[in-house]
């Protein structure tokens, strides 16, 4: 048999081990191997190198765990506190559209009194109120709940950079 | 032949799911768990890159306060180990390249190498346990970190190679060709002699 031949096969080995092959490359590696002792040794030491490597058993510090643990103790709270819950949303929603709605009516009764004191057109006012003022607040409230979204959209892109 | 899937069930998933929601929540339960059960491995996976000891526990401890923080970046889509390890690697290169700058900086020769010294035992020379281990632990010293890296993570960590081509950042093909070649480079341990 020519070495060319055991190359190949001994390279199916390499595969075989790393990433598996197919069954029918499988069933040839296997046919090879019951007559070809060159091949059966190499894939015997491949087998040995790999078990060696479970071999080993390295020492740990009894007392990592403990340090690491409390070196995470407090930025987890740190995590805690910045992490707004399910809840906290709810709430920081609830105000955002209070504020909105509210702040809208002020706008509109301010617009009325500044018409009045200024001698202007009190619709002219309030239209002008509503185009660049009131319609934009409400929009930008409207993007309110995509907020979690953009957050674990940024997240997305940290782990990237990790 | 040996068969090195790893089969991922629902099981997993929702295990991984867990540790996810665990971590975006700063959980310290979670956190205290997940330490427990993956510290051999990262102070393994940490000894194999670099082919020493020291300096290893506090990568570990820079390791996990990293987890932490960017915990909200873990999907829980993938294995959590992929996610460890490739955090943990990235601290390690970072490291690495700190030790060559100081090492630059003092013109100190000591700085810039990453093996052990020649006269301090290696650890995996004390870490051997097997007959098998030992013959393994001289050739593993001198083996290049990035080849020493892909078989721990192949044949200890039973990764796939996808999995370990996220990890290091390399394509499939390189990782591949880098297990052939550690395997390579230690087979002939075990060669020319009966099993």
């Amino acid at each position: 048999m020519n070495i060319d031949r055991h190359e190949s096969f001994q390279h199916m080995i390499d595969e075989s081990l790393a990433s598996g092959i197919s069954a029918e490359r499988e069933r040839s590696l296997r046919q090879h191997l019951d007559t070809c002792a060159l091949c059966q040794e190499y894939l015997s030491a491949s087998n040995r190198v790999i078990a060696g490597l479970g071999g080993f058993s390295f020492e740990m510090d009894p007392t990592l765990n403990a340090r690491v643990l409390a070196s995470l103790r407090r930025p987890a709270q740190q995590v805690q506190a910045g992490q707004p819950g399910r809840r906290r949303w709810a709430l920081i929603g609830v105000t955002a559209v209070v504020l909105t709605l509210g702040g809208s009516f002020v706008d509109l009764q301010f617009g009325g009194l500044i018409a009045a004191v200024f001698d202007i057109q009190r619709t002219q006012v309030r239209q002008e109120l509503l185009a660049f003022w009131i319609v934009p607040s409400l929009c930008v409230l409207l993007l309110f709940p995509l907020l979690p979204l953009l957050l674990k959209a940024g997240a997305h892109r940290e782990e990237r950079t990790l | 032949m040996l068969d090195y899937e790893v089969t991922s069930g629902a099981s997993m998933a929702s295990d991984t799911q867990q540790i996810a929601l665990g971590l975006r929540r700063g959980d310290v339960v979670v956190l205290e768990a997940l330490v427990e059960q993956y510290q051999y491995r990262l102070v393994r996976y940490l000894i194999y890159l670099l082919g020493r000891r020291d300096g290893v526990d506090d990568l570990v401890q820079e390791t996990w306060l990293r987890v932490l923080e960017r915990g909200s970046s873990y999907d829980g889509q993938s294995r959590f180990e992929s996610w460890l390890f490739r955090v943990a690697r990235n601290i390690a290169v970072d490291a690495m390249r700190r030790r060559r700058m100081s090492g630059l900086d003092s013109n100190d020769d000591d700085d810039v190498r990453l093996a052990p010294a020649s006269d301090e035992p290696s650890p995996f020379t004390i870490a051997a346990r097997t007959e098998d281990a030992d013959r393994l632990a001289r050739s593993l010293e001198t083996l290049e970190p990035v080849y020493r890296e892909v078989l721990v993570l192949r044949f200890q960590e039973d990764l796939s190679l996808q999995e370990i081509s996220a990890i290091v950042g390399a394509p499939v093909s390189t990782v591949a060709s880098r297990i052939y070649r550690g395997l390579a480079t230690l087979r002939p341990q075990f060669q020319g002699e009966t099993a």
